[in-house]
């Protein structure tokens, strides 16, 4: 009972914006809404929002690794694409019955965290930082995608999955449920859409509780200064690596549910522009804090599907723009740049 | 094979890894030692370069003044790109880096929307010759030499040249140069604008070499990566010697396993390295001389 | 009885620059040890090999008995030493009390976390800037946060590099009656100090860093009154601190 109400308090606290009744009222009303618009929309853009909060729990680790961490993290997307071929390669050799397609989503969650620990072990405990951290993490993400596009031939298969090269594998099976009378398989429409939104809401307030946490306020530590940390006794390479292995599962997350989605996987998913997107949802939301990143990942994932329109180079010359203006002149992020705003704003209105 | 082929074969392919590092590496490795800047658009400054060097040597040049021609577009728009955005971002090399991923981004889309998705190559010119019955590419031999060359001709610059001398002045004391009159912007301005002006003079060089398309700068920049953190802030102790060690594991591990395995060993290499060796050769070297 | 700190015949040098040449040098429990000496002397270069930011090339580092000079700096402090650096060192964009808990969040949760840190908000004189951004504090109140992150891990010694750094008199003795009341709890200081006034008021024994090697030892009215002391000073180029004690 004792940890409970403890955990509790821990969804709010300083490194999190938006706290007591009126931020609690809102978020209560944005869940009630979620919760309702199936009711209002049809399949087709239901099953969208649901392609949307795939790659949010992506976004929300590498804010933990970037924005709380200050680690730059640039290879979230070989994580992604570990998972998403993990959850092909296990689900199309074992097929989706008994709820093993939920089995399969934990264990490619898992190799992504094996390998985030294996990966992180050397950079962190080599005490790489800074923008080499980045490099090395792009250059991994890439080495991925060309090996991934060359396994083309008919040799390149585990088991009964073929991994075929570029094209990408195809073909596996969603996400099934197994229930008293036959299996719940969500499609991707609202079956789906309600998975992942309850999934999404559990952990953005898991990741809330985790940052203002004890191991938040040393990860933040480490970003603001970590010399010092190190010199108040903390282990700085353990805390980098674990919020680096919380971050990559969460990516490896994404990757499994976009797989599952769509029922297919590419190399692609892990080049260099399919790893700039996150760097951009974050960056543009504002990476310093959880809920600028969940609004501007949405918002930006919104904002590039209405600009594919024209054409996907169209909307990605906009997304690169987008990221150098956001630097240049929002570098805490836009959300959180709107929020200061509305905050001052509120302040002079009260004090008329 | 006898083995003066086998020999002959194995040292023609670090040359040939060993040049592809050094020209991939050397314009980020320019700006990285003397800006602590690194560029993630440097992959597209090669494919500016090759752009240019093509389209002018089917216009007719020549291919070598095709590849000057490479080269100074790449270092205009380098220029171009310092003064609208990296030099607000001076200090901040966390934000530079990012912000030059969108511009990355950008120029990858933007040249496919505006030219295509791809341009006609020119192909490899010089032909080849045979020793022991197996035939190679002389312009390979070619970019070897220009690799040693582009080395050669950085050391000048950063040695005997007053350019030179007032870059390294900046880089260690820029207060002080400042105070000296240095006008420390410029000095900014034209070392990047040499480290776009080298990536174009890369691009052109691969140009005949390679299908010229927008996506083509992914081709260079993980090497390029990899030969700067391996070598660390010193082009000449540290990315010299960091792409011939690495040009020696790649040309190993592609004779052995294939070309595939040539890059993914390159990274391993580059991980194990790291995790003893923090601060690159360089670090190593000037600490040991310090 | 065995010192709280020691080092044995430890050396560190930078290519041909021994900036620690064989020190062998041992602070009781409960003391308050002061570490002068002219710039460059190597003082900033032994506190580092002290928390294990350097590794020494040769030599030993003792902790109450324990060989600590493999270990990481975070474990050295986890043992009871804890150090406020010269340049204040502090987590800039998060809010005093937030840095201060931290520091407190090692032994304390809950509502005795949040009274201790009111607690030495008050002691630190900071408690009207609890909720400011600590990058905002001007630079003698971030000495002062730094000082309050240090001492809160409730360290056996604490090392101090230049604690009064940029603070008035006033600020500088109120610093050393601080210093004073926490060794009367127990706690050993070493510091390295340039304010003679402050050494004279604090320090119990005092030693002077030369060139790498430990040139004179003994109380602080012997040291000043050693003239060999006040010539290495004067043999520097800026050297105000003996001067002042002269003139005293």
């Amino acid at each position: 009972m004792t940890l409970a109400m403890t955990l509790l308090r821990r969804l709010e606290g300083p490194q999190t914006l938006g706290r007591g009744p009126a931020f609690w009222t809102a978020f209560a009303l944005v869940v009630a809404a979620a919760i309702a618009y199936p009711w209002f929309a049809d399949g087709y853009t239901v099953g969208n929002t649901a392609y949307f909060f795939c790659w949010v729990f992506m976004a929300l680790g590498l804010c933990l690794i970037w924005g709380y961490g200050g680690a730059l993290s640039f290879g979230q997307t070989a994580f992604f694409g570990l998972s998403g071929y993990a959850y092909g390669v296990l689900t199309l050799n074992v097929g989706a019955a008994y709820g093993f397609t939920l089995a399969a989503l934990v264990l490619a969650v898992a190799l992504s965290a094996v390998m985030a620990a294996l990966l992180g072990y050397f950079l962190f405990f080599g005490r790489i930082g800074g923008v080499f951290l980045g490099i090395i993490t792009l250059s991994v993400t890439l080495a991925l995608e060309r090996f991934m596009a060359q396994t083309a031939g008919p040799d390149w298969k585990i088991g009964a999955a073929r991994l075929n090269g570029y094209n990408g594998m195809s073909g596996m099976p969603p996400l099934t449920v197994p229930w008293f009378d036959g299996d719940v398989v969500l499609f991707p429409d609202v079956a789906l859409y309600y998975g992942l939104l309850a999934l999404l809401i559990v952990v953005y307030l898991a990741l809330r509780i985790l940052v203002n946490a004890r191991f938040g306020n040393v990860l933040v530590a480490i970003r603001e200064n970590p010399e010092r940390a190190e010199m108040l006794g903390y282990d700085v390479r353990r805390y980098q690596l674990a919020a680096f292995v919380i971050g990559s599962a969460l990516a490896g997350l994404s990757g499994t549910l976009y797989t599952a989605w769509g029922q297919y996987i590419t190399p692609s998913s892990m080049g260099l522009t399919a790893a700039a997107l996150p760097v951009i949802w974050v960056a543009v939301g504002g990476r310093g804090d959880l809920t600028a990143t969940l609004i501007g990942t949405l918002l930006v994932l919104g904002g590039f599907q209405a600009l594919t329109i024209y054409g996907s180079q169209y909307a990605l010359v906009v997304m690169g723009l987008l990221l150098v203006v956001v630097v240049l002149a929002a570098p805490d992020g836009l959300v959180v740049a709107g929020l200061r705003g509305l905050g001052r704003l509120r302040r002079r209105e009260a004090s008329r | 094979m006898d083995l003066l082929t086998h020999a002959f074969t194995f040292l023609y392919q670090i040359g040939d890894a060993f040049s592809f590092l050094v020209l991939s590496a050397c314009g980020l490795a320019v700006v990285f030692g003397m800006m602590g800047v690194i560029n993630l658009a440097h992959g597209e400054l090669i494919m500016c370069g090759a752009y240019v060097t093509a389209a002018s040597t089917r216009a007719g040049l020549p291919l070598p003044l095709g590849i000057l021609a490479g080269a100074l577009a790449a270092g205009a728009v380098g220029m171009v790109m310092e003064r609208l955005v990296i030099r607000h971002l001076y200090g901040r090399p966390l934000d530079t880096i990012v912000a030059t991923w969108g511009i990355s981004l950008a120029a990858t889309q933007g040249t496919l929307i505006l030219l295509g998705s791809s341009m006609p190559g020119i192909g490899t010119p010089l032909g080849s010759f045979t020793v022991g019955g197996y035939s190679y590419s002389t312009y390979r031999v070619v970019l070897m030499v220009a690799a040693v060359a582009v080395l050669a001709g950085l050391y000048l610059a950063f040695n005997a040249t007053r350019f030179g001398t007032l870059a390294r002045a900046t880089i260690q004391v820029p207060h002080m140069a400042e105070a000296l009159g240095v006008d420390t912007r410029t000095v900014y301005a034209l070392t990047f604008g040499l480290g776009a002006a080298l990536a174009g003079l890369a691009g052109g060089l691969y140009a005949p070499t390679m299908t010229i398309v927008p996506t083509m700068g992914t081709t260079f920049i993980m090497e390029a990566f990899v030969t700067v953190v391996v070598g660390g802030a010193d082009i000449f102790l540290g990315t010299a010697p960091a792409a011939l060690v690495l040009g020696t594991v790649r040309a190993l591990l592609t004779t052995w396993q294939g070309q595939l395995f040539g890059q993914i060993g390159l990274l391993v290499a580059v991980i194990l390295v790291i995790r003893v060796l923090p601060r690159g050769i360089s670090g190593l070297i000037l600490r040991e001389r310090a | 009885m065995i010192p709280l700190l020691e080092t044995r015949a430890l050396s560190k040098h930078f290519g041909g620059l021994h900036v620690t040449n064989d020190v062998n040098f041992a602070l009781a429990p409960g003391e308050i040890h002061c570490l002068i000496g002219p710039n460059g002397a190597g003082k900033s270069t032994f506190f580092r090999l002290l928390l294990g930011e350097y590794t020494p090339e040769r030599g030993q580092i003792l902790y109450a008995g324990e060989d600590i000079t493999a270990l990481k700096p975070f474990a050295r402090i986890r043992r009871g030493m804890s150090v406020k650096f010269q340049v204040p060192g502090i987590f800039p964009s998060l809010s005093v009390a937030h840095n201060l808990e931290i520091a407190l969040q090692h032994h304390l949760e809950g509502a005795s976390l949040g009274a201790e840190i009111r607690r030495l908000l008050a002691f630190l004189n900071l408690t009207a800037a609890a909720s400011d951004r600590a990058g905002n504090l001007s630079h003698g109140q971030k000495q002062w946060l730094e000082i309050g992150m240090a001492i809160s891990l409730k360290p056996r010694l604490l090392l101090l590099d230049e604690p009064t750094a940029g603070m008035s008199p006033d600020e500088t003795f109120a610093t050393g009656e601080m210093v004073q009341a926490l060794n009367r709890d127990g706690v050993a200081v070493l510091a390295i100090e340039h304010d003679m006034a402050f050494v004279r008021q604090i320090a119990q024994r005092v030693t002077v860093l030369h060139v790498g090697r430990i040139f004179a030892q003994g109380t602080t009215d012997a040291i000043i009154a050693d003239e060999r002391v006040a010539a290495i000073y004067l043999g520097e180029a800026d050297a105000p601190p003996l001067r002042s004690v002269a003139d005293a």
